[in-house]
């Protein structure tokens, strides 16, 4: 143990005195901290706007005067998904998917507000959020610092020397191994600054700590790889030029692979293609603005058998309503319905491209870091699921309201006198205010189980290697 | 008799079905210089890795203090210090800095003045003991190597091309403190090229050409070994 930490300790000398790795860890851990403080503001201005602007539309719909129930069905409604708190390192899906919805009668509109969609292609590389230089680079700095350890020794001769002492090369190679490991660590600094503040701001130590620690595997999981290549290569510049290889391999075409086959293997139907086939489904069911639509002709057989009654002028209850009801619930369900195809073919494209984590640990800490920090596909798909449920239940709400406050002859008058065509605005009490909240913390760990298996696969396969690596020095 | 301290018998490697060496014979007596002398690809360099035990030996055997290289190779690397041709040690440490660390890798503690009383043996310049290694020339390097080597107590030592790329200032220092050495009860096992250097500082030559010791030079009652006889066999080798 004691050689260990000696050749360990050696190891932080030359770096401190050879200045290169200490430029690179020095430019490593302010990129990762300017990045964190600059997500961190980002994150923090858009959670206080999203709530903001929640209050707000809130407050705007409940403040609007007496009016038409059908009117406030398409005055419609804002929700807001507020970001976690780890989103400040991890934004994950946040910034492709959207992050508000409209909400109105028979529609269900997508998310908008997604910064990528509204920038041009070439933002997306300068969008430095901290995961990313964490994800992608730090393993090339990782690199920059580590790919001469061993072969510095060998072109040296001084590995000779030490293995002709008779010191156990995997003594040597650990000391090296924990040397970079620690140098890489003082990266992750921001990161657990940043975890410790999440967990100080209501998120769970389990998930502050998990998410920390998959960093921390992705790091010993990087400088393993980093010191095999060393190990196995001759020369310095063989050990560089492999480990630059390997860097674009594992941190840029594998996922970029994994993504694009992902949407191969699981192909979903592009935008309009998709809101025809909607459209298409939504005709037959009749239009719910018109009462005399022949779909609806059996409805009103119903009622009026129901009621007792020869005509819709003489219900109780306001035909038009039940129309704009009845022809909400059926609109729904096949909404409903596409808009499940549709999140279940993206959870499939995400699964897919997620197992190309057992062949780069970039994607696996990807879709771990994501899953933990509760900024997942799955929870954007959730946000969706709550909203709509919103959506239905303040639609319905205003249609009962159409259906039993506003009387049928007014209803029917509304264009000659529209002051007697109106309700109560107490009746637009029907909103619930709406808080996104993440998963669980026992939810998102259980979800991300397998990327954390990935995560330790990697390890053991990198440690597997470097064993291998020791044994053919002699 | 003396006691024998490196011992080759009948021994034969082979390397990707390629004789390496062939049936080599050889002993060394303690505190004796033995050079291994030979032209390019003769297997000087097999010979000592075999000796280092990073090439195992196909046939016969190859022991160091009575100790074979297949079985007690880390008793045997305990007790020898070997001295590539090219000395590196570590550009960015200072000589000091460079002993006191592969000592404490082979779990040695020195005081600074134990480092310095041998820096002084080995006639290092004073002004670069603490000066970074990579300012060092070859043989300032090479002193400061087997500074290390006599700090370590090594009984034996294994040097490899000792003189090449010295200037003949440096090669008497060199040939100087490896006499003294070896006066001292210090065992050297070197393989070199030079002729001239090997006659002046051997007790004993082998000549090594294709893998077969061919020829065996003594110094007996002389100051050094002939250098005509040795270069004449020599140049006959390598000229066929």
């Amino acid at each position: 143990m004691k050689a260990i930490t000696k050749v360990a300790r050696d190891e932080w000398r030359f770096w401190h005195r050879t200045k290169l790795a200490a430029t690179i860890i020095v430019i490593g851990t302010i990129l990762t901290i300017a990045s964190a403080v600059i997500n961190t503001i980002k994150m923090q201005e858009a959670m206080h706007e999203r709530q903001h602007l929640q209050q707000s539309s809130e407050a705007q719909f409940l403040d609007q005067p007496d009016r038409h129930p059908h009117r406030m069905v398409h005055y419609g409604h804002y929700v807001f998904r507020t970001p976690s708190t780890l989103s400040i390192i991890e934004p994950g899906v946040d910034a492709f998917t959207g992050t508000a919805v409209f909400l109105e009668g028979h529609r269900q509109n997508s998310a908008m507000f997604a910064e990528q969609r509204q920038a041009s292609g070439m933002t997306r590389f300068s969008s430095l959020t901290p995961s990313f230089l964490l994800q992608v680079l730090v393993p090339l700095f990782i690199i920059l610092i580590g790919y001469g350890s061993v072969t510095r020794e060998k072109e040296a001769g001084t590995i000779n020397i030490m293995v002709t002492q008779g010191f156990n090369v995997w003594y040597l190679i650990l000391g090296k191994y924990i040397a970079l490991v620690a140098c890489a660590l003082l990266m992750l600094l921001p990161l657990i600054v940043a975890a410790i503040w999440a967990t100080f701001n209501g998120e769970s130590a389990l998930i502050t700590s998990s998410f920390v620690s998959g960093y921390i595997f992705y790091i010993l999981v990087w400088s393993g790889i980093v010191l095999a290549v060393s190990t196995l290569s001759s020369k310095n510049s063989t050990s560089f030029a492999s480990l630059v290889a390997i860097w674009i391999m594992l941190c840029i075409l594998i996922p970029r692979i994994g993504s694009s086959s992902a949407a191969a293997l699981a192909p979903t139907a592009g935008k309009l293609e998709a809101d025809f086939s909607v459209l298409e489904e939504l005709r037959k069911l009749g239009d719910g603005h018109n009462a005399t639509d022949p779909a609806f002709e059996q409805l009103k057989k119903n009622l009026l058998v129901k009621y007792n009654v020869d005509s819709v002028e003489d219900l109780p209850i306001n035909f038009r309503g039940t129309v704009a009801q009845y022809s909400e619930e059926k609109l729904t369900i096949v909404l409903n319905q596409f808009a499940e195809k549709r999140m279940i073919e993206e959870l499939s494209q995400a699964k897919i491209a997620r197992q190309l984590g057992w062949l780069t640990p970039t994607t696996a800490l990807r879709s771990f870091s994501m899953t933990v920090s509760g900024t997942s596909l799955e929870t954007h798909h959730r946000f969706l699921r709550e909203a709509e449920q919103l959506r239905y239940d303040f639609v319905q709400s205003l249609n009962n309201a159409h259906q039993n406050i506003l009387s049928y002859q007014a209803d029917i008058n509304r264009h000659k006198d529209n002051a007697a065509a109106r309700v109560s605005a107490d009746n637009w009490q029907v909103l619930s205010s709406f808080s996104f909240k993440p998963d669980t913390a026992q939810t998102r760990l259980t979800r991300s189980l397998v990327y954390g298996g990935q995560l330790l696969f990697w390890l053991v396969v990198v440690l597997v290697v470097l064993r291998f690596a020791v044994r053919r020095v002699r | 008799m003396q006691e024998e301290i490196i011992a080759a018998s009948s021994l034969c490697v082979r390397l990707n079905n390629q004789t390496i060496l062939d049936n080599v014979n050889f002993n060394v007596a303690k505190g004796e210089i033995f050079a291994l002398l030979g032209g390019n690809g003769a297997g000087k360099s097999t010979t000592l890795k075999t000796l280092l035990g990073i090439v195992p030996p196909s046939e016969g055997s190859a022991a160091v203090m009575n100790k074979s290289v297949k079985t007690d190779i880390d008793f045997i690397r305990s007790k020898v210090a070997y001295l590539p041709e090219s000395v590196m040690l570590y550009g960015h440490l200072t000589g000091v800095e460079n002993i006191e660390y592969f000592l404490s890798l082979a779990d040695i503690t020195c005081s600074e003045s134990d480092i310095e009383r041998a820096l002084v043996r080995v006639a290092l310049q004073e002004k670069a003991w603490r000066q970074p290694m990579s300012n060092y020339s070859k043989g300032m390097r090479q002193k400061a190597a087997i500074a290390l080597a006599l700090l370590r107590d090594a009984p034996i030592l294994f040097l490899d091309e000792p003189t090449s790329g010295l200037d003949p200032n440096a090669i008497d220092e060199f040939n100087q403190l490896i006499a003294t050495l070896a006066a001292e009860g210090t065992t050297v096992f070197m393989v070199t090229h030079d002729v001239y250097g090997a006659c002046q500082i051997a007790h004993r030559i082998g000549l090594l050409d294709h893998g077969k010791v061919v020829g065996m030079f003594e110094r007996g009652d002389q100051s050094h070994i002939n250098t005509e006889e040795v270069h004449s066999a020599f140049s006959k080798r390598n000229k066929r």
